[in-house]
């Protein structure tokens, strides 16, 4: 991942539709938006594709890239794997075997991705008994699932990313395992056909795009939940077909829910954690050598869990209780055979390269021009009114200071420095 | 030489704040661009640096002095200074109150852990009067 170069994000600002207030500016984890002359919000920053600014914007000013579902745009055949967060999305009365059943209507093959999650568990179970015997264990070790924490990590905690897990994570081996399947049956041209995984998720484009832990993705897109959404909900009234397409038990479906990736692993020193804000905390910890006494924590972007991703439609809240009621019904026993799984493990089915992120050298200060800009910043900051307004727009009096020290604005747009000025 | 001091106050027994200097100090360093490994190094001596005010002293602060060869934490307090410095330099000694160790601290492995993690590590302490540890780090 190339950490420093910005226009590899997948969120975008739409330019007529922005009134250029500062709620996407303060809700950016990374700081990288700037309001231009109080006019126009633009990523200017590192994005790590979160979404809090979709989620903040009252104009729908600021949208998700994703590969749509125009089937102009998607492969002849299309494949489609859903993240079982796209079940909690109709209520809690209708099936996930039905949601499954409607997309079929419109995309032909469609794959449950929540059986994989259960394998994936037993590979992560079997990477951290190996690890607890090493010498040298690094401890504690991170899912890999959300692709907003792996980036997150890459650009604001890079002594973390050895801490990253490398499993592939199950919307991948789905992928992987579905062209493998199709290929052998023959079933058409290779080249024809194309897997495309329905997200919650703002930041799966950049994970298929531009992924961190494997060479490339074995996907060839994403589609938002929003985007399927009405589709699926015409395609359910009178639904007629008949057919078992629902494979997971309650494991996989849980995972959509913060705290369902580790419920699928039994008893361990795990811990769950979900929202930007808690997870940059217990990071920061981490790399302050706290926090090593557990052995896996699940992060989540977004608060609970995938269920309250920014391309969801259902109320957070509402599709976990979906999900809970999924998880109560079709149980807490796994489908899978572990030898089976463990096998494939040894086989090294699972394994995924976690690459050392590299700094960002292009425009990397000499450690004494960086002590003097740091003075710059200082200076700066010390005369402001730490009001946190964001008029000036920049996010916060830290950020304008930043970037007057950088040369990029100048102190007079601190609307209430001048005030005072004026007196 | 460039050149760049930073005071931060620490305030004893407050659990609920605590962290907060080292992770201040954790920021600064980040910005400034410092190599990952001397961040973490510096993170978990200025934590335990920390925690040490927060259990044992009186208010304290923290200073953090920046230039081209390094940094140095120098860390203050008005506490009950440290009687055997040796002693509390092995793993596991601790004089920690019962407080404390009911939050989880005081395990004895503060000043073990900023010896292992810097540099450089002086202690000067008087019964009654207070500390002053001053940690080392080559940039």
């Amino acid at each position: 991942m190339d950490q420093g170069d910005s226009s590899l994000h997948y969120v975008h600002i739409d330019e007529k539709r922005c009134t250029g207030c500062v709620l996407c500016m303060k809700a950016c984890p990374t700081k990288a938006i700037r309001v231009r002359d109080l006019k126009v919000a633009e990523i200017v920053g590192t994005c790590i594709d979160c979404g809090e600014c979709i989620r903040v914007c009252p104009r729908g000013a600021v949208k998700a890239i994703t590969t749509g579902s125009d089937p102009s745009t998607l492969s002849r055949y299309t494949i489609i794997s859903a993240s079982p967060v796209l079940y909690a999305q109709f209520g809690e009365e209708v099936m996930p075997n039905e949601v499954l059943l409607a997309l079929r209507r419109s995309f032909k093959y469609v794959y449950d991705q929540a059986y994989i999650h259960e394998l994936y568990n037993v590979a992560v179970g079997l990477q951290i008994k190996e690890n607890r015997d090493k010498e040298g264990a690094i401890r504690p070790m991170i899912s890999p699932i959300c692709p907003v924490v792996n980036r997150l990590i890459g650009y604001r905690f890079p002594s973390l990313v050895k801490n990253i897990i490398p499993i592939v994570t199950p919307r991948e081996i789905a992928a992987r395992e579905l062209k493998r399947r199709l290929y052998c049956e023959k079933v058409f041209d290779t080249s024809e056909f194309g897997v495309y995984h329905i997200t919650p998720c703002s930041a799966k484009m950049v994970s298929i795009k531009h992924p961190m832990l494997l060479k490339s993705s074995y996907l060839d897109g994403a589609l938002g939940i929003n985007e399927v959404f009405e589709l699926i909900k015409r395609n359910l009234r009178d639904l007629e077909e008949d057919m078992m397409l629902h494979r997971s038990s309650g494991v996989g479906i849980g995972w959509g829910v913060s705290g369902g990736e580790i419920a699928g692993m039994g008893e361990g020193n795990y811990l769950a954690v979900s929202g930007l804000q808690e997870t940059i905390r217990y990071l920061e910890k981490i790399e302050m050598g706290l926090f090593n006494n557990i052995e896996y924590f699940e992060f989540r972007a977004c608060l609970e869990g995938c269920i309250g991703g920014p391309l969801t439609v259902a109320d957070r809240y509402e599709a976990k209780r979906t999900v809970a009621k999924f998880v109560r019904m079709f149980g807490q026993e796994k489908r899978l055979k572990y030898a089976q799984a463990q096998k494939a493990y040894q086989e090294g089915w699972f394994h995924s390269e976690v690459k050392t992120v590299q700094a960002d050298t292009k425009n990397r200060l000499s450690l004494s021009e960086a002590i003097e800009r740091q003075k710059r910043i200082e200076e700066v900051f010390r005369v402001l009114p730490g009001k946190e307004c964001g008029l000036c727009g920049s996010p916060d009096c830290q950020s304008f200071a930043e970037d007057v020290a950088d040369g990029k604005v100048s102190r007079d747009h601190c609307v209430l420095l001048n005030l005072k000025n004026e007196g | 030489m460039a050149h760049l001091t930073k005071n931060y106050p620490i305030k004893a027994r407050d659990y609920l704040r605590a962290g907060e200097v080292s992770m201040q100090v954790q920021g600064l360093l980040k910005s400034i661009g410092f190599v990952q490994e001397v961040i973490r190094r510096v993170s978990i001596c200025a934590y335990e640096a920390e925690m040490n005010v927060v259990m044992h002293g009186g208010d304290g602060e923290m200073t953090v002095e920046i230039n081209t060869d390094g940094i140095i934490l120098n860390v203050k307090d008005s506490g009950p200074g440290i009687e055997n410095i040796s002693l509390a330099l092995q793993e596991g000694y601790s004089t920690a109150s019962e407080e404390a160790r009911e939050m989880g601290f005081g395990a004895g492995m503060g000043l073990p852990n900023i010896q292992k993690n810097s540099d450089s590590l002086e202690i000067n302490s008087e019964k009654g009067k207070g500390t002053e540890v001053k940690i080392g780090f080559k940039a």
